[in-house]
């Protein structure tokens, strides 16, 4: 058990007796109140979201949990395949609970997956990560306007906005979080 | 260290006595160090004492805001005053928007109401923001009452909300889950409207959230037949910007306040061995003067690290403060 206040985002913590991980933490203090944690807790076995607004001195059970690398196989639409790079079980989840995680992770990369028990808890992507530019169109011949921008296509799917200079089949280097470009990648 | 801030602030600052000074109001500087404050339980405070070879030490604490102080010039018939000062809170989280010192803009209108300060806070910020600010930190602010907006977001009607038994029905349905330890009517409604109201608050222009529960104690006075108090709070880019009341000034109602808000701040236990500061227990007396009538008045706080942060597009206030206190512990 913990203080509310020591929820930290990416712990694991058990609510009415489900897993869930925290996604959002931040403590609030609205005018003329006392001090709440206000957290978004992620069920990572259905993808229901939740939004808890504790007393600091609350308690919550937190769980054990460990990262396992495991490899990403594929996904058939409603699951991603993955397979421990030790044991090789080979296991899936859900891909309603980590949406878009197609389009940032790549066939056959290695991923830290956290479990809780036999249970797959949380896929961790790197915070940035170097995609190739799978589709882009050349820039328009004459457009110097500075700063102007179109949008490609990595290898894994993901549409990002670049600037206008960024050709097919170069590498650009992308915060997952947000999807945002942040730099080119020189060979 | 950002000069660029530096230059930013000396700008604010002198945008903002032009434009008070230029209305008429009077600039004043009341103390940081008090021998005495406002009781207010959900405020933590820094303790220090005051040593002397020549008198008995005693017990002082650095000033949460300087409403303390800034009333009893306003009994004095100081009419319309501002301060820019320094102000102190303890135990708050340090980051993104909370620094423990930090410096606070107080503004008194004498017979003026929490209506009328919706208007003189437009038009300080039209008057101090720099050309070029985006639109979602300018006037016209909009209006929301927290009746609405909790009816939007959170599908209660608070009107008929106003016992602790229907509150807690209303926050089991909402899915709000039990704390250890008994919710008060005023920790269920905040554990509501943080969840539901203030994550969805609109941020395309300013928004002033008007007549908060007056279960939520504090001195605005009351609204008449209404279970609110004539309070707003000034939201801009989603984040917590400035806090409003017609300031109540019946004595009785004062005296209640200091009574009940001292024996609260007696049994709070939120953080263990946190200073109790005192409360001068004569504090009502400033409105029962029948020769000189305290003035009806509204006062304004606003947060001018946030609103330096709002203006110079910064993501925290720790890009605004100098050696902010989360880069030094």
């Amino acid at each position: 058990m913990i203080k509310a206040g020591q929820i930290e985002k990416g712990m694991a913590l058990l609510i009415k007796g489900a897993p869930f991980i925290v996604v959002e933490r931040e403590f609030v203090n609205p005018g003329k109140g006392s001090a709440f944690v206000r957290a978004k807790l992620k069920s990572p076995s259905t993808g229901q979201v939740l939004r808890e607004t504790m007393k600091t001195q609350d308690t919550v059970e937190d769980i054990t949990v460990d990262d396992r690398d495991s490899q990403y196989l594929y996904n058939d639409g409603e699951n991603y395949h993955f397979m421990h790079t030790v044991t090789f079980d080979q296991f899936e989840i859900p891909m309603s609970s980590f949406e878009n995680y197609q389009y940032l992770m790549k066939d056959g990369e290695t991923y830290r997956i956290t479990f809780w028990g036999d249970i797959p808890l949380d896929i961790i992507i790197p915070y940035k990560v170097v995609y190739e530019v799978a589709e882009a169109q050349d820039a328009i011949k004459g457009d110097t306007v500075t700063g102007a921008t179109k949008v490609i296509v990595t290898e894994t799917g993901l549409k990002v906005k670049v600037p206008i200079f960024i050709k097919q089949g170069e590498r650009i280097l992308v915060n997952t979080e947000t999807g945002e470009y942040l730099e080119r990648v020189n060979r | 260290m950002n000069k660029k801030s530096i230059l930013q602030r000396s700008r604010l600052y002198a945008k903002t006595r032009t434009h008070f000074t230029g209305k008429g109001y009077l600039e004043v500087e009341t103390p940081a160090l008090a021998d005495g404050l406002i009781p207010e339980p959900a405020i933590h405070v820094f303790e220090t004492s005051f040593t002397s070879p020549f008198h008995p030490s005693s017990l002082c604490w650095l000033t949460p805001s300087p409403e303390v102080f800034m009333k009893q010039l306003l009994a004095e018939g100081s009419g319309n005053i501002f301060q820019i000062s320094k102000c102190f809170r303890n135990s708050e989280q340090i980051g993104a928007y909370h620094n423990p010192e930090f410096s606070m803009l107080e503004w008194y209108t004498v017979d003026a109401d929490y209506r009328d300060s919706i208007a003189h806070t437009e038009e300080y910020i039209s008057a101090v923001a720099p050309s070029g600010t985006p639109e979602h930190l300018l006037p016209p602010f909009r209006i929301e009452s927290m009746h609405n907006l909790c009816f939007s977001h959170a599908g209660i009607d608070l009107d008929k909300l106003q016992t602790l038994g229907k509150l807690r029905d209303a926050s089991v349905r909402l899915g709000i889950s039990e704390s250890d330890t008994p919710d008060t009517w005023e920790s269920l409604f905040n554990r509501i409207f943080l969840t539901f109201v203030e994550p969805e608050i609109p941020q395309d222009h300013p928004l002033v959230i008007t007549d908060y529960p007056a279960q939520i104690h504090c001195l605005a006075s009351n609204k008449a037949t209404s279970p609110y108090k004539e309070r707003w709070e000034l939201y801009a880019g989603g984040i917590e910007l400035a806090n409003c009341y017609t300031e109540e000034i019946n004595p009785d109602r004062v005296e209640e306040f200091f009574r009940e808000e001292s024996a609260a701040l007696a049994a709070r236990f939120d953080v263990p061995n946190a200073p109790i500061p005192d409360s001068p227990h004569d504090y009502h007396l400033l409105f029962c003067n029948q020769e000189k009538p305290f003035p009806p008045c509204s006062g304004t706080a606003l947060g001018l690290d946030r609103l330096l942060m709002l203006l110079g597009g910064y993501d925290t206030i720790e890009g605004v403060i100098l050696f902010p206190i989360s880069a030094r512990l």
